[in-house]
């Protein structure tokens, strides 16, 4: 009876809550109609296109992460491409300079025994030309000494020699002469 | 220059005329220049000239001409002649010819060939 009491109390509670903030039941049930009906309209023309512009950008997105993680992946193995190109080139450009250094040294070394041969060759003919002038100098030297000291002699003999010298000179150049 | 063969080719046969066994004789010189006289050639001088030229070297062929410097002796003289008669195997006469410039020495000339042996030659080969 207590409970019978305390539910009547409690409903009759309710309809006076109801009446106080002017809630009714068949605009209650309008209101829910139309949220309802708002509620499809919203999704159907706004929440759905939304959501699939939302899920293709995530998937954009998701592509271009995955792009960017290639792209990454990638990069590196072409940086460690390049870097084993770049290894290999200064390997290769190493052994070039130490051919080039060693062709240069070869050719300065041919070069200056060209260029010491030469010298030697012109010093060697200077040398030469030297001794030649030298010796054509004494001859003329020598040359001019004994014309002087004939030209000399024969004006010496010329005086001084007697008729008794030219005679015994002259019967002994008749037997080397008369020598048949 | 026509002609001149004939006159060289006239003057050795009137040379030829004036030798007796390969010698020249006086006798027959003078028979070719009396004949020469009479009997003119067409170029008489072209002649004579190339007739003298050839007798002038058969002269010196026979005569050696001694140069010398100081006295020499007659029988230095003798015994050239007597020497180059023998080389040459014909008489040669031998010429006088003082050279004071020989210093000492003979020089002898017989045609073309020169015998020296001088004190001036000595000193000049000295002096090459």
């Amino acid at each position: 009876m207590n409970l019978l009491l305390a539910a009547t109390d409690a409903s009759s509670k309710l309809q006076n809550l109801q009446s106080q903030f002017g809630i009714e039941g068949k605009y209650l049930l309008m209101q829910v109609i139309s949220f309802s009906i708002l509620a499809f309209v919203l999704y159907r023309f706004f929440f759905k296109p939304v959501l699939a512009t939302v899920d293709e950008r995530n998937k954009k997105i998701e592509e271009g992460l995955k792009y960017a993680e290639d792209t990454k992946a990638q990069l590196a193995s072409a940086q460690e491409q390049s870097a084993a190109i770049i290894k290999q080139a200064q390997v290769e450009a190493t052994k070039l300079i130490e051919e080039a250094r060693k062709t240069a040294k070869e050719f300065t070394e041919r070069e200056t025994a060209a260029a010491t041969e030469r010298a030697n060759a012109l010093i060697t003919k200077a040398q030469q030309a030297i001794d030649l002038e030298h010796k054509k100098m004494l001859d003329q030297a020598r040359g001019e000494i004994a014309r002087l000291v004939v030209a000399t002699t024969q004006r010496v003999l010329a005086k001084e020699l007697t008729d008794a010298e030219r005679n015994r000179y002259n019967e002994a150049a008749a037997r080397e002469l008369t020598v048949v | 220059m026509r002609g001149s063969k004939q006159i060289q080719q006239l003057a050795r046969q009137f040379f030829a005329l004036s030798l007796v066994d390969g010698r020249l004789s006086a006798e027959r010189v003078t028979g070719v220049l009396q004949y020469l006289e009479k009997h003119p050639p067409a170029q008489p001088l072209a002649v004579l000239k190339a007739y003298q030229r050839l007798v002038a070297l058969e002269f010196a062929k026979g005569q050696a001409v001694v140069e010398h410097a100081g006295p020499v002796t007659e029988a230095v003289l003798k015994s050239i002649e007597g020497a180059m008669s023998q080389r040459y195997h014909r008489p040669v006469t031998s010429v006088a010819k003082a050279r004071p410039d020989l210093l000492a020495g003979l020089r002898i000339r017989v045609g073309d060939d020169v015998y020296e042996s001088s004190v001036s030659s000595q000193l000049a080969s000295l002096s090459l």
